[in-house]
């Protein structure tokens, strides 16, 4: 036992075999049945979960049936929501998503860099574990909270000071043109940024603990500064675990609907400025799905549901396969458990 | 060196070591990196600090006995509190949990301990996917299969959040169990100890701290979920209620409608309960952290 | 140790199941039970409802649980039978009868929907027309000194702020009431937008229920939206008057609701009540008036529990109304309705 005390510790000494040991003259029939009994048991477990996913994908699809042999694919690239003349369009849902969601990103990656880097390099040691515990506390508040606060606190800031500031700074940007509005884009914006860094900063933080300690002190015994040692060694070593990390962190801004729906305003159409109102995948189902009225209505918003699915399980898919490379290359470097990554992962 | 892609081309080495006209210009440039960085650090802990201070200020004058003990007053009137929501919320966490944790132990003691591993990384990579699969999406889910043609219920409820809970305590108890180290599993075996025994007696007691982590941790992703308890247990009763088979109010879905709310009494509430929210969520991670924290520093003891 | 931990956890899974499985609560029977009410719609409708839950609770032992999810929700809820009764302010159409296979709708409840805003340094009741409102609707007036409010309200300085328009994101009586009108008195607005419970707004803000509207309305300087007039008075807003067939600007409330009302010639078969737009004969009606309906099954299971709690509504219901600027139902209303009840069975 001794031996394996490295991994041993995360989990205890462990009980004694004795302990697991049938009482004498007991090994029998359920001794003999409890092997493939578990088995059995186990691999219900897993076929359940299995046959829970294929029925979400199909379920929603289905849902979505009407809808689709309707419209069929033109859905995706129209620009209409009509009840009244029953014709219905993904096409504004999608830009909704797609700007907030990748501003989003813009703005939290180089930010999580930062904040990574900061944790790892720059910041004392005694101050690293209660920051880094503050920023993952973050990940850890209810979207609804944050929505409520984006609601009372941020609109009317945005509406009265930022939105007007901005425009007159940078109005000659499409972006930033246009009237200041309590809810629209830009809330969302900011409110999935905060949402997205927490998540990207802890995974980020994690694969740059694993970059080799030999080669940062070789770049900083060459006499390059802090910051060359991080942009030679560093960025180029974590370069593929910061992709994945910030897929990871886009798949989870993808799919947020509380939040969004509170502060973005709910209006269908495409406009280019960040003040208008607008609407997202997930926001648009989340108001209006309990409330349509007509079955096209419902299975259209199943159809933007599905959309929003096969997005998201893209995003996913991607930071998965890329962050898990990541995670055999840490493995391989140290005895550090993946559980580390669990718990960052867990957030999202 | 490992294939981290090609690097810059470093400046040359006697530039580095022997100072050089250059090195003012590196230095400052090193300067504004740092500070950059450690402002993006501050950035981050003041916007959370204005987060919680926000909910802190505003929710705490509206904390009484009231507000954990009665149910909502009519509309427009204030008073009240949101005791059904608390006894709900607790209710939909409890019977996801009692439905996830056990489905997702048994799924992690597949992965790691019978199944191959082609198979056992097929799961994984599914449970993945399940655990991206958008909250409303799980929610618009659960609808079709519980509610239409019967009504929201707290089954129906707990079900969708069992449903976000089960990818993360699978994977939890996967990563701990494979921590396990095959001494033990082998020193059990070749006393005679049979499989089944020695998971369940050896395995699994080992990476118990672990698996709570991880159910912890999956418990406080949920309780403040409210995508998928919109269309499964949103229309329910004033009162306090303990019957799963009619919907639960809960705390997320409480805030989110006082939130839209117009009068300052139902915002004053909606703080109240997200002070609330954000309480019992960062306690219950502060609690699996530390029990993810002691064998952490015990890592670091035995180095 | 680690074992108590493990054996902990699988107690509190044990006292969840037990908790659950006891499924008994000092407040609210088991399910199968005939008392308890579930039903769900309209927010104009719903602070009355919380009046009358209570109240009801009270006198015959049954909870009503009531969820303002908006009338298209209560609509949809009701067509998929997931609740017990639907509310709505807005009467089903030809379509949404055939969906719901076998429902009848009560108008059980008389209000208004009222244009509130929210303007800094301008007075209360604004004066406004339909014409007007078509105008800001969509988005061709922007500004509240526009000439054409300036007309209507002469020896009011109105300050230069943007007009943001207000309306519902999720099905909504108050929005089928509010498009009805403006395509009463503006066949432009009919055939380009049209009525019903959710429509194509082509400016605007969209805001969930009536208390989102309120809220959008209370945060944002220069804001108009359509709103129950239940919220208009818990709020006080501001709000405006619209000028009606005659010429007048009636104020919301319960005489020129019930003015409105008086309009109303018979009750058809369907108990489909319109008083939008009510005409000049009656001076004194206030424009967007409308009664909200329950809508029920006519094969209810629970048709025992359900038509005294209807019953009661439409009579001694009707008491808590008044205090929320709710009109009294019309004789012949309540008659209707009365017959309608009857033939709820199960």
């Amino acid at each position: 036992m001794k031996r394996s005390a490295a991994s041993g510790a995360v989990l205890g000494r462990g009980p004694s075999p004795r302990r697991a040991l049938p009482p004498r003259g007991e090994a029998g029939v359920a001794d003999r049945l409890g092997d493939p009994g578990l088995r059995l048991l186990a691999l219900l477990a897993s076929v359940a979960s299995m046959v829970l996913i294929a029925a979400l994908v199909y379920k929603v699809f289905d849902q979505a049936g009407e809808s689709i042999s309707h419209f069929g694919l033109g859905f995706v690239t129209a620009n209409v929501w009509n009840p009244v003349t029953r014709s219905f369009g993904a096409a504004s849902f999608i830009y909704g998503t797609a700007v907030s969601s990748l501003i989003a990103l813009l703005i939290a990656g180089p930010m999580s860099i930062a904040i990574a880097l900061f944790l790892t390099e720059l910041a004392p040691v005694r101050v690293r574990r209660p920051v880094a515990t503050l920023v993952e506390l973050l990940a850890a508040i209810p979207s609804v909270v944050l929505g409520l606060w984006g609601i009372i606190v941020m609109a009317p800031f945005l509406n009265n000071t930022l939105e007007p500031a901005l425009r007159s700074i940078l109005g000659w940007i499409p972006l930033f043109a246009g009237s200041a509005s309590p809810f629209g884009l830009l809330p969302a914006i900011l409110i999935l940024t905060i949402m997205t860094v927490p998540i990207v900063a802890a995974v980020t933080r994690e694969v740059f603990q694993t970059v080799p300690t030999e080669l940062k002190e070789s770049a900083l015994a060459l006499g390059s500064t802090r910051w060359e040692m991080v942009r030679m060694v560093i960025l180029p070593y974590a370069k593929s675990g910061i992709v994945g990390a910030s897929i990871l962190g886009l798949g989870r801004a993808l799919g947020e609907a509380i939040a969004v729906t509170q502060v973005i305003g709910d209006e269908t159409g495409i406009h280019v400025s960040l003040f208008a109102p607008a609407d997202t995948l997930a926001s648009r189902v989340a108001s209006t799905y309990q409330g349509a009225t007509s079955t096209l209505e419902i299975s259209s918003l199943a159809y933007l549901a599905a959309i929003l699915l096969v997005f998201a399980l893209i995003a996913n898919a991607i930071a998965r396969l890329i962050v898990r490379r990541s995670t055999l290359r840490m493995r391989a470097a140290g005895p550090r458990p993946g559980l580390a990554v669990t718990v960052a992962e867990a957030q999202v | 060196m490992s294939a981290a892609g090609a690097a810059p081309t470093p400046p040359p080495a006697h530039a580095l070591l022997a100072g050089g006209p250059g090195l003012r210009r590196r230095k400052l440039v090193n300067r504004t990196m740092e500070s950059t960085a450690t402002l993006a650090a501050l950035i981050a802990v003041a916007v959370l600090a204005i987060v919680i201070v926000s909910v802190l200020i505003k929710g705490v004058s509206a904390i009484n006995l009231d507000f954990f003990i009665k149910s909502p007053a009519p509309i427009g009137q204030s008073g009240g509190g949101i005791a059904n929501s608390i006894v709900g919320t607790a209710l939909l966490v409890a019977l996801a949990s009692a439905l996830a944790v056990p489905v997702g132990i048994l799924v992690g003691i597949h992965t790691s301990e019978f199944a191959r591993p082609s198979v056992a990384s097929s799961i994984r990579f599914a449970l993945d996917i399940l655990n991206g699969v958008p909250t409303i999406v799980t929610g618009i889910f659960v609808f079709g299969l519980l509610v239409v043609g019967h009504v929201q219920s707290g089954y129906a409820g707990a079900f969708a959040l069992a449903i976000i809970m089960l990818p993360i305590v699978a994977r939890s108890a996967h990563e701990v169990l494979s921590l396990v180290p095959a001494s033990l599993r082998e020193g059990s075996l070749a006393l005679g100890v049979r499989r089944w025994r020695t998971v369940l007696r050896i395995v699994v007691p080992t990476a118990a701290s672990g698996m709570v982590t991880g159910a912890l941790l999956a418990v406080a992703r949920v309780a403040g979920e409210t995508a998928p308890l919109l269309f499964t247990s949103s229309i329910a009763s004033n009162l306090v209620s303990t019957d799963p088979s009619q919907a639960f109010a809960s705390i997320p879905v409480s805030i989110f409608t006082l939130s839209e709310e117009a009068s300052p009494a139902a915002h004053a509430q909606a703080w109240a309960a997200a002070l609330l929210l954000i309480f019992l969520v960062v306690l219950l991670n502060i609690v699996a952290r530390s029990v993810f924290g002691r064998s952490q520093a015990r890592i670091r003891r035995t180095r | 140790m680690i074992k108590n931990k493990t054996a902990a956890l699988a107690g509190c899974a044990a006292l969840a199941f037990g908790l659950a499985a006891c499924g008994s609560s000092s407040s609210s029977p088991s399910t199968g039970s005939l008392d308890t009410l579930v039903g769900a719609g309209s927010t104009l409708v719903a602070p009355l409802v919380s009046e009358w839950q209570p109240e009801y609770d009270k006198k015959t032992k049954v909870a009503v649980t009531y969820g303002a999810i908006g009338s298209g929700g209560g609509i949809a809820q009701i067509t998929a039978r997931t609740v017990d009764f639907g509310a709505s302010d807005a009467p089903l159409s030809e379509d949404q009868f055939k969906e719901a296979k076998g429902v009848v709708q009560i108008p059980w409840a008389l209000a208004a929907t009222v244009i509130a805003y929210h303007l800094e340094g301008a007075p209360n009741q604004l004066k406004l027309t339909g014409p007007v409102l078509v105008e800001i609707y969509k988005g061709k007036i922007t500004t509240w000194n526009a000439p054409q409010i300036a007309a209507l309200n002469p020896g009011v300085t109105l300050p230069a702020t943007k007009i943001t328009p207000i309306h519902r994101s999720d099905g909504s009586g108050d929005t089928f009431a509010f498009t009805n009108y403006l395509s009463h008195i503006s066949p432009e607005w009919s055939s380009q937008i049209g009525h019903a419970t959710e429509v194509n707004f082509p400016v605007g803000i969209g805001a969930k229920g009536n208390s989102g509207v309120g809220g959008a309305i209370s945060s944002t300087n220069g804001a108009i939206g359509y709103i129950a007039i239940a919220y208009v008075l818990q709020n006080k807003f501001d709000y405006a008057l619209i000028k009606n067939a005659a010429g007048n600007y009636p104020v919301p409330g319960i005489p020129s609701i019930s003015a409105a009302a008086k309009t109303l010639t018979s009750v058809p078969a369907n108990n489909e009540v319109s008083i939008v737009d009510p005409p000049a004969s009656a001076p004194q009606a206030y424009p967007i008036s409308t009664f909200t309906y329950a809508l029920v099954p006519e094969k209810a299971p629970k048709a025992s529990t359900l038509k005294p709690f209807l019953k009661w509504a439409i009579h001694e219901g009707q008491t808590f109304g008044p205090k929320l600027d709710f009109a009294p139902l019309p004789e012949q209303v309540v008659k209707a309705d009365e017959a309608t009840i009857e033939k709820i069975g199960s």
